[in-house]
């Protein structure tokens, strides 16, 4: 089976990739085994949230030119133009956002704190600064028994920082139901059961009858709108005062939006998506890869022009670790270990940097993969199988994802 | 020693590997509908922690499991949560099967009985009051509509006016038809045999076919559709001996035969596994590797808007029938987003299942309406009563639309040797 180019990989930065070229009219496909992270996303994306000391980051742009060589935006030709060109692409797909990539804005966490972010999705409480929050009184509305919103973290975390919280919760029927099954109670669940019933009108009113006057800021969890925003807007347009969502616990219906629309429109574009293979072997031939073949398409190879590889670090197993190395287990590119000695690979206090994070595969200044110490001409990889940078210190995955998959795009369509 | 340990500590349906993500959840259609339903990951691998220990955990819930495997194709670890779900129920599960669950489940006994009535059976089976009693008694639910039972048997059909004709081609396979091409639907078939022989193949039936067994699994009998399979593994190493590949034009048939077997029924069928596929991945492979050629008409237009299938979806067979599809000149295709369609099989025949399975499925039905195609194309049979029957439009199978596009005469032509 013939394409322009195959992408292997389903995540942020596989789809952005997909919808770039097929925007290019490529004719693209991509392989995905399973769901990505984006499932754990919080409704904002970052682009460069803290430096290596831990430190809030003000201005990304800026703050970019300072680090260190490794890390993947020192192989991007325009940093701040991938970015104006990547919340032009979500906006095309369908996903509002708001902030932009010269002054970070700051996005609740689901535990009450703060964190830098770039982009936000429509609809999600955002602050400008966190030395001054923007609300002094603010009505925490939960679902009544949802349990992956921690109302008492979120109150504390925004009482320290001296707004006045009232928590408060509201049911209806048809959500008190979903108790029966007290596992099933999850965000992507509720919305479900919210817009196949239409009940979004009840739930305005009730929140409206318990909120009353006096408050600045209505706080909801983020657990309506998984095909689309729609339904989100809808209620916060019902609501009398000032309302806005924050994430919840995973799963989270934001992201789960943002990975429906972003497949939809890769999808609309003529991309073909292949959900629930995995890539399992690449047919090379000198420096060029020829073709991959995949788990379930056997006896077919699937063969193309280019190839990115998507596939994501340790956790979406694009990195696989055993006793004593490090690997790229689809095609077996070049992973480099940043020169880390085995006993280095891992801080004993989890919540300390951990340098294997770092590692990933291998690639040359165009974001080639490097095989055996060669660089195959065809093979590029895109996001946070890319090796330099710890995304989860940075706060950078969703800029890395994204705006090397834009620069993939480029090097490909030139 | 610790690489060993390491790389062989895989269990049973990979239940260990679960991270307790929860993004199967998100794409399960019954959890979304039904707040009595504990989910894949509470049914599956939580769950399957408990019953280990003791089989007194097991949760009769389990059987609105759909069997549709969609937590599967998005589960990022690889764990067989539909396999854990169904390969409990056959092993926990207590209970006996009902009448109704018997009758739907015996889909080629019940043909069988209907087939030569099927002038009476029809529209008896469409009658208010009869619906009544089904709805009543048997609590098959009163929306539906029973499939059409034809009047005359593919089997029979095949017979009387093709069987003669296969031994003068060069190349052959065998033809698993399946309950639905033989009683309600020997059309497809025909199509098939068409198609086949256009393109220079001499198409045989096996020499005993059974039914798979899907809907014998599915209502609690793995012990009769385990005897099926192995009638139907006997049947189909005779036809490998032979040379042939069998092929069949249902996804469910041939996820049932290559996997299920195996993973839930203990039926050995590695050395057969590999020469069972679908017809359309069998005509894309050879087309690829230039072995055919297809001609089209050039009066042929239709707009096709394709529906993954949830066991097609599983195999990842998808792209061979979309593929498929787009080499038709005269084809607009629109690719509709994958979505259960909620009938799965008997499941949405049962009255207590009948609003749920509506549910399910409105997505996909209000997705068809509003890209208005000409037809639906699928490659499962009970996808397609409950298309037709939730949105008027007419459901082909991929075979059935390549039958109907083909210039016979042309592409005859073009595969003589
Ligand atoms: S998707 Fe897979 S890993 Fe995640 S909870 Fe479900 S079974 Fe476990
Ligand atoms: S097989 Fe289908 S119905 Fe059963 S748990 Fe998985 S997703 Fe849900």
């Amino acid at each position: 089976m013939r394409f322009d180019v195959i992408i292997i990989g389903g995540g942020l930065s596989g789809l952005t990739a997909g919808i770039a070229l097929a925007e290019a009219g490529k004719d693209v496909a991509l392989v995905s085994a399973g769901q990505s992270t984006l499932h754990f996303g919080s409704g904002s994306l970052d682009l460069l949230g803290c430096d290596d000391k831990g430190n809030d980051i003000y201005k990304p742009i800026d703050a970019i030119a300072t680090l260190g060589e490794k890390h993947p935006y020192n192989k991007l030709e325009d940093v701040s133009g991938l970015a104006g060109v990547a919340k032009q692409l979500l906006e095309r797909a369908g996903i509002a956002t708001t902030g932009d990539a010269n002054v970070n804005h700051w996005r609740i966490t689901p535990i009450g704190g703060l964190m830098p972010t770039w982009l936000s999705m429509e609809g999600m409480a955002i602050v400008q600064d966190p030395d001054q929050m923007p609300w002094k009184r603010v009505a925490l509305v939960n679902i009544a028994n949802y349990l992956d919103f921690p109302t008492k973290f979120l109150a504390a975390g925004l009482r320290e920082r001296g707004v006045q919280v009232d928590v408060k919760a509201v049911t209806v029927p048809q959500l008190a139901q979903l108790r029966k099954s007290p596992t099933e109670m999850r965000s992507t669940n509720i919305a479900k059961v919210i817009e196949s019933n239409d009940i979004i009108n009840d739930i305005a009113d009730k929140i409206n009858s318990i909120t009353g006057e006096g408050y600045d800021m209505v706080l909801l969890p983020a657990v309506l709108g998984v095909a689309s925003s729609e339904n989100s807007k809808k209620l916060l347009s019902l609501i009398k005062m000032p309302a806005s969502y924050v994430a919840t616990l995973p799963p989270s219906v934001t992201g789960v939006r943002l990975q429906t629309q972003l497949r939809k429109r890769f999808n609309s574009l003529g991309g073909s998506f292949f959900p629930g293979d995995q890539v399992i072997e690449g047919v090379f031939e000198n420096n060029v890869l020829k073709g991959v073949k995949t788990a379930k398409l056997d006896g077919t190879t699937l063969e193309a022009d280019n190839f990115i590889l998507a596939t994501g670090s340790f956790m979406s197993r694009g990195l696989k670790a055993d006793y004593d190395h490090i690997y790229e287990p689809a095609l077996g590119v070049d992973v480099d270990d940043m020169g880390l000695d085995r006993k280095t690979w891992a801080k004993i206090d989890v919540n300390e940097a951990q340098p294997y994070m770092e590692m990933g595969v291998k690639t040359d200044e165009k974001l080639r993969c490097l095989r055996n110490g060669t660089a195959i001409n065809n093979l590029y990889a895109v996001g946070s199988i890319l090796s330099g940078h710890n995304s989860i210190k940075l706060l950078d995955a969703a800029g890395v994802d994204m705006l090397t998959a834009l620069q993939v795009a480029n090097n490909i369509i030139k | 020693m610790a690489t060993e340990t390491q790389t062989q500590n895989v269990s049973v349906n990979n239940f260990e590997q679960c991270l307790k993500c929860s993004i199967c959840t998100v794409y399960c259609p019954v959890s979304a509908v039904t707040p009595e339903y504990p989910g894949p990951k509470q049914a599956g691998p939580d769950a399957e922690r408990y019953r280990m220990k003791n089989k007194a955990f097991f949760d009769d819930a389990l059987k609105m499991c759909l069997n549709c495997k969609r937590c599967e194709v998005a589960c990022p670890n690889d764990v067989h949560i539909g396999d854990i779900i169904q390969a409990a129920r056959i092993k926990y599960n207590t209970h006996r099967p009902k009448l109704r669950d018997m009758m739907l489940a015996n889909t080629d006994f019940v043909g069988t009985m209907a087939s030569p009535f099927a002038a009476i059976a029809n529209p008896i089976l469409k009658l208010k009051p009869m619906k009544a009693v089904l709805h009543g008694v048997m609590a098959i639910d009163k929306h539906r509509t029973f499939p059409d039972y034809s009047s005359r048997k593919f089997e029979s059909w095949f017979k009387k006016n093709a069987a003669a004709l296969q031994d003068k081609f060069n190349k052959h396979v065998s033809y698993f038809h399946g309950c639905y091409v033989n009683y309600n639907y020997p059309q497809l078939g025909v199509d098939f045999v068409n198609v086949m022989n256009a393109v220079g193949y001499g198409v045989h039936l096996l020499e005993k076919e059974k039914c798979c067994g899907v809907a014998l699994i599915a209502n609690g009998m793995p012990k009769q559709a385990k005897r099926q399979g192995e009638v139907n593994m006997t049947s189909m190493r005779k036809a490998i001996a032979q040379g042939h590949q069998v092929l069949t034009t249902s996804s469910t048939c041939t996820f049932t035969m290559r996997d299920e077997y195996d993973h839930l029924l203990g039926i050995d069928n590695h050395d057969v596994r590999d020469s069972i596929s679908l017809a359309t991945r069998f005509l894309y492979q050879l087309i690829e590797k230039g072995e055919i050629k297809l001609a089209f008409r050039e009066d042929f237009k239709k707009r096709v808007a394709y529906h993954s299938a949830c066991h097609m979806e599983r195999m990842g067979w998808v792209p061979y029938s979309t593929r498929l599809l787009r080499m038709i000149p005269g084809i607009d295709f629109v690719m509709l987003e994958s979505q259960c369609c909620g009938i799965s099989g008997t499941y949405g025949f049962k009255k207590e299942n009948y609003e749920r399975s509506q549910a399910i499925g409105k997505g996909l039905f209000d997705q068809i309406k509003e890209v208005n195609p000409d037809c639906v194309a699928t490659d499962c049979e009970t996808c397609k009563w409950q298309i037709e029957m939730s949105t008027g439009t007419p459901v082909m199978n991929p075979i059935s639309i390549i039958a109907e596009a083909l210039d016979v005469e042309k592409t005859r032509e073009l595969n003589k040797q």
